[in-house]
């Protein structure tokens, strides 16, 4: 019988009096692709961190290939072959495909870096699994996110990867470049290399593994065909209590209109757009990358300068043409790249919470401190965040927890309008849950809310309507209790034509 | 236990208690080695001639530091004003009117550094360090090559005693712009709403342009308040000195970014806050006072400068590193 | 349920798209213009200098250029591999401000050592050790106990100057040695042996920093260093590195300063704002933004040429650091609307 690739026996992990992991095993065999599952804190990536030697762990043994590993360090473990594709990209913004491929493991000739070897080996990788042609001197800063996971997954292959773990790998990836990923993961298992795969979307969980191990609590609590297990029962072991309602349901009455879009148009991106948002709605936006949708909600806020077309906030008319003049008409809005526009991770949650709504708490320019603590120790209760104090610095805060700060900013300024990007990416079920909740206290207070998500069941489970945008206009705007997946894949890839207009 | 205590101090604290630590002890150890240190003439001679004028320039440079940037041509804003209040005065100009005059080339200084970073979108670094270049021409060109102008006649003397040698209620006055300037940028920076947006600013750009805040606007600001401040501390050091030495405002630029620094280190996050930069500017000049007293040569004093400062930085950082 | 599907085109069959699409493209030519827009701009002035400036074009004269920049271009290239190697962020990036101070001591002890009769190889290696003591200093300042470089090498800056002034009581310090005698009066191919240095040097440095895995290893650390972490590189080692070349960088050119003067000479710190414009006005040579050798090397000889042209045009050596001022900032300015958007 041969080895498994990667055997964990009886894992155990403290951090202070947080036991992270407690007797978790681990095993994936050759020429498998394996998924791990769990609510996030259930201990998937202290598992991953330990393998990878980032973490040592307090108990357990670790068998790589049959040898066993004493303590594993990230060179001896990538030294038997495992692989690790970060969610985070950890690539050199400034680097060339070829240099990311190969850093610390360049081909060379003498002593001289054999750029031309390098090029044509990182080409020919890339063409062989991806069938794409990415020239190898393209920087990476100007690659997409796809490009750029698949230049990670390339340097794994370049060292001839035995496992290859990949941490979320689809989280930016579009249907077309999932479906392209899975292929390859696919031939990757078929050439004989172990996958352990870490996702939160059960669907590609169900797509892709052979087998899953379910996490929960620090330990495994299974290890299961999900073919024969079925999304129910994993989410069920995933989940001590059923969450109960995914989407709770909103029971309040949709009022005046409140955003009012006409004509909208953006050159370049996308052309004579309108929409209304009423009060107490919330409107799903979605469009496949570089369909101009991510562009219009820019436009929204003030990031980029609409070239024609008006827009109205409660009837009146407003020129957003910079972001302090979006805030100042009432709209906020909760960006997808959390790190860069979101939230300041070196300030505190009161900083964050309180930043664009300071002049409510102010005197004459001056920041009245009492009624900013109220304020935000206010919202703090109200979004129910994780925080030891309001001065807790939001860098050690959760995903889920920074998010909600994010939000938090704009409910101090009491918005009329909220944009939301992407706003439950990489949230874990429990924090997706609450922030439904707290977006229909929103909408039940008045407020309107544009919601921009690539996540069909949140579209339709979540929102009132559904605005598909497809090469830069409206491709239909539908009932969200009444459509389904397909249709709305179908007009966002343009296979299906709605007439134009929007219904009311 | 009493490592367990140890641990469980936050570590911003004991950088903190480290600087502060380092302080009392350098005070201690030159009132012991030089009689003379804690005199009363010694300490007003401490005050008004060394930690004033450094302390005014480093509260713009912590303006700036504040807000994620750098200013290496404090040094040109404070010779220009000098500068035009000098010669301003020399050509027959009444004493206010040259005072402004000097205040008003200082923040043409900081306008143009803004414009430089907001407009053109320069790099701190290289557009402050342009604008130094710009600004040693400018003094060369209008002094014959940098020849310096002294104004020794007696005509001037009450002007220049006014500004560097009156006192009000026995506080002299470079004491009492110093405590104004003070109080103003504790209070712009820590207490008002664009405080909070310039270390917003300093802490994240593209958060506060997401968060509706003008960025390009506040810092504009913070370039042109910065320069004003090193505006106020030209137009004091040329009344002390009677006279404008071109290019020697160049002497503030690594002390103010020095002390900013090192003022940084009483904070938990390692912000720039003006109590800090205080704390820095006190611990340079009394550095450079007591090793003076002490009777180290000049050349002596400048290694122990280095070395002292590079100790201070040593424990804060190596405590902070423990986590 | 947490069921999700992301949004799907039609079929699975399409290949993901190429690179190269308009956005991609149009940036990458943007760049491109950008980057010859700075050489054209260093060439056109060449070319006002050589119709305007007697004597400009000829080889004496350029060899005379390369020889006065064989000092800043050491040291600038000292600088641009800290640059390089700490990232370029204005706070927190590498810097080491004490380079030009570090050269100033190591002339001193070159000098002083060298009158004081001493054989020429201790001397050199007493320099050589005096400059990669002061570059180890900053390397465990920075890299052993996390002080900011800005700040570590400010206050290093202040020990080197402070004992070159101890060492030489601000004073001229003349020197002999048959070292300097070579580098003086030293030709090869009628080319003088300094001048042969910044040759020679630059075509190292372009060598080892842009053709070995040294390079890209380097660029890596610096650009995002939890990338060059996960890639199994030291870090640490490779930012102490940079700190301890830019050291050696300073001894280096500590001799030739003493060389060319037959002295060390007080001041020798005041270069340190000139090493620092060469080292950063590098980067827009570069379609990346970031410091590369041949950049420094043309910035360093653009610098150069830029005092040489004025003082052959006997314009006053006062207006020559403004327009360097304004010239700097007018490349920079220009290229950085090529650049990445910060938000």
């Amino acid at each position: 019988m041969t080895a498994l690739a990667i055997d964990m026996t009886g894992i155990s992990k403290a951090f202070g009096p947080v036991k992270a992991l407690e007797g978790a095993d681990l095993k994936v065999a050759y020429g498998t692709i394996h998924g791990l599952v769990g609510a996030n804190g259930a201990g998937k990536s202290t598992i991953i961190k330990v393998l990878a030697g980032i973490l040592t762990p307090d108990a357990g043994t670790i068998l790589i290939d049959g040898r066993r590993v004493a303590k594993p360090t990230p060179a001896s473990v990538e030294a038997l072959g495992v692989h690790f594709i970060h969610q985070e990209r950890l690539l050199v913004p400034t680097a060339t495909v070829a240099e990311a491929v190969f850093l610390n493991h360049e081909i060379r000739f003498g002593p001289f870096l054999d750029g031309r070897a390098m090029a044509r080996r990182a080409e020919a990788l890339i063409e062989r699994y991806f069938d794409l042609r990415l020239p190898a001197g393209t920087l990476v800063r100007d690659l997409t996110t796809a490009q750029q996971k698949i230049v990670q997954i390339t340097r794994a292959l370049a060292r001839k990867a035995g496992v290859l773990v990949l941490d979320e790998p689809t989280a930016a990836l579009v249907r077309r470049e999932v479906d392209s990923l899975f292929r390859v993961l696919r031939r990757l298992r078929d050439d004989g290399i172990a996958v352990v795969f870490i996702s939160h979307y059960m669907q590609e969980i169900l797509d892709l593994c052979d087998e899953v191990t379910v996490m929960r609590n620090g330990t495994d609590v299974g290890r299961v065909d999900p073919k024969e297990a079925g999304i129910d029962a994993i989410v069920g072991m995933m989940i001590d209590s059923g969450v109960g309602e995914m989407y709770p349901r909103r029971h309040h009455a949709v009022g005046a209109p409140v955003l009012e879009v006409q004509g909208l148009t953006l050159k370049g991106a996308f052309c004579d757009v309108s929409l209304t948002v009423h009060a107490g709605e919330v409107v799903g936006l979605t469009g496949l990358l570089g369909s101009g949708v991510k562009e219009l909600i820019e436009c929204l806020f003030g990031l980029d300068r609409a070239d024609g077309g008006s827009i109205r906030i409660d009837g009146v008319e407003v020129r957003l043409d910079a972001p302090n003049r979006a805030v100042g008409a009432g709209v906020g809005m909760v960006p997808e790249d959390r790190r860069a526009h979101g939230v300041a991770i070196g300030l505190s949650v009161r900083e964050n919470a309180s930043l664009a709504s300071l002049a409510r708490y102010s005197r004459n320019g001056f920041v009245a401190r009492g009624r900013e603590n109220a304020a935000v120790d206010g919202l703090i209760r109200d979004l129910s965040i994780k925080t030891p104090h309001r001065d807790a610095l939001v860098r050690n805060l959760s995903g889920g927890n920074q998010q909600k700060v994010a939000l938090a900013k704009w409910l101090g300024c009491q918005s009329r309008v909220y944009v939301l990007d992407e706003p439950t990416v990489a949230v874990d079920v429990g924090a997706k849950v609450e922030i439904y909740a707290l977006l229909n206290r929103l909408a039940a207070e008045g407020a309107a809310i544009l919601f921009l998500s690539s996540d069909l069941l949140e579209l339709t489970g979540f929102c009132d309507r559904v605005l598909v945008v497809y090469r830069g206009g409206l491709n239909g705007a539908f009932d969200a209790a009444a459509v389904d997946g397909d249709t709305l894949l179908a007009a966002a890839s343009g296979t299906r034509s709605e007439t134009r207009g929007i219904p009311e | 236990m009493a490592t367990n205590a140890f641990r469980r101090l936050d570590t911003g604290r004991l950088s903190t208690l480290a600087v502060v630590g380092a302080f009392a002890l350098l005070v201690a150890f030159f009132a012991l080695a030089a009689p003379s240190f804690l005199t009363a003439g010694n300490l007003y001679n401490l005050l008004v001639n060394n930690v004033v004028l450094l302390a005014v320039v480093a509260l713009g440079m912590t303006l700036v530091i504040a807000s994620g940037g750098i200013d290496l041509s404090v040094g040109v804003s404070v010779d220009m004003a000098s500068m035009v209040f000098i010669m301003l005065l020399a050509a027959g100009y009444a004493a206010p009117l040259a005072v402004l005059a000097g205040l008003g080339a200082a923040l043409l200084v900081g306008s143009l550094n803004a414009a430089l970073i907001t407009r053109l979108r320069i790099s701190p670094f290289l557009a402050t360090l342009g604008v130094l270049f710009i600004g040693q021409s400018v003094q060369r060109l209008s002094t014959g090559g940098g020849q310096p102008i002294y104004l020794v006649r007696a005509e001037f003397a009450p002007t220049f005693d006014a500004i560097a040698r009156s006192s009000l209620l026995g506080v002299p006055t470079p004491v009492i712009v110093l405590v104004l300037c003070l109080a103003a940028v504790y209070l712009v920076l820590h207490r008002t709403v664009f405080g909070r947006q310039v270390a917003a600013i300093g802490a994240k750009p593209g958060v506060a342009w997401y968060s509706g805040i003008r960025v390009p606007f506040q810092l504009a600001k913070v370039y042109v308040g910065a320069a004003f401040l090193c505006g106020i501390a030209g137009i004091l050091l040329s009344s002390t000195v009677k006279s404008y030495v071109p290019m020697s405002g160049n002497a503030f630029l690594l002390d103010a970014i020095g002390a900013t620094f090192i003022g940084t280190t009483i904070s938990r996050e390692r912000r720039p806050g003006v109590l800090g930069t205080l704390l820095g500017v006190a611990l340079l000049a009394v550095v450079k006072n007591g090793l003076l007293l002490v009777g180290w040569n000049f050349y002596w004093q400048q290694v122990g400068i280095g070395v002292l400062v590079f100790l201070v930085l040593a424990v804060s950082f190596g405590l902070h590193r423990r986590d | 349920m947490t069921a999700a599907t992301p949004v799907a085109a039609s079929s699975a069959a399409d290949p993901l798209p190429e690179t190269g699409t308009g956005p991609n493209r149009r940036k990458a030519l943007a760049a491109l213009a950008i980057r010859l827009g700075a050489l054209l701009t260093f060439a056109f002035i060449m070319l006002y200098f050589a119709l305007t400036a007697r004597g400009f074009l000829s080889a004496y004269n350029a060899f005379n250029v390369v020889e006065q920049s064989a000092i800043l271009g050491v040291l600038a290239f000292g600088t641009a591999v800290v640059i390089v190697g700490g990232g370029a962020e204005v706070q927190t990036g590498g810097i080491d401000l004490s380079i030009a101070a570090n050269a100033g001591l190591c002339a001193a002890v070159f000098a002083t050592l060298s009158t004081a009769g001493f054989n020429p190889t201790v001397v050199l290696l007493a320099t050589l050790g005096t400059g990669l003591a002061v570059g180890a200093l900053n390397a465990f300042a920075v890299v052993g106990l996390g002080i900011l470089p800005l700040l570590a090498t400010l206050a290093v800056m202040n020990v080197a100057a402070g004992l070159e002034l101890t060492l030489t009581e601000n004073t001229v310090v003349s020197a002999a040695s048959p070292v300097l005698a070579f580098l003086q009066t030293g030709r090869f191919l009628g080319v003088s042996t300094l001048a042969w240095t910044l040759i020679l040097f630059s075509a190292l440095m372009i060598l080892v920093v842009h053709h070995t895995a040294v390079g890209p290893r380097l660029y890596a650390v610096g650009g995002h260093p939890e990338a060059a972490r996960a890639a199994g590189l030291d870090v640490g080692a490779y930012v102490a590195g940079t700190y301890l070349f830019s050291g050696f960088c300073a001894a280096f050119a500590s001799v030739l300063l003493v060389s060319r003067l037959s002295a060390s000479t007080p001041g020798t710190g005041e270069l340190l704002l000139s090493v620092l414009a060469a080292a950063l006005l590098g980067t827009v040579f570069s379609r990346r933004f970031v410091p590369t050798m041949g950049g420094t090397l043309l910035s360093t000889l653009f610098i150069g040429f830029l005092a040489n042209g004025f003082q052959l045009l006997g314009v006053s050596s006062y207006w020559v650091a403004g327009v360097q001022g304004a010239l700097i900032l007018l490349v920079v300015a220009v290229t950085s609307f090529a650049r990445p958007q910060e938000h």
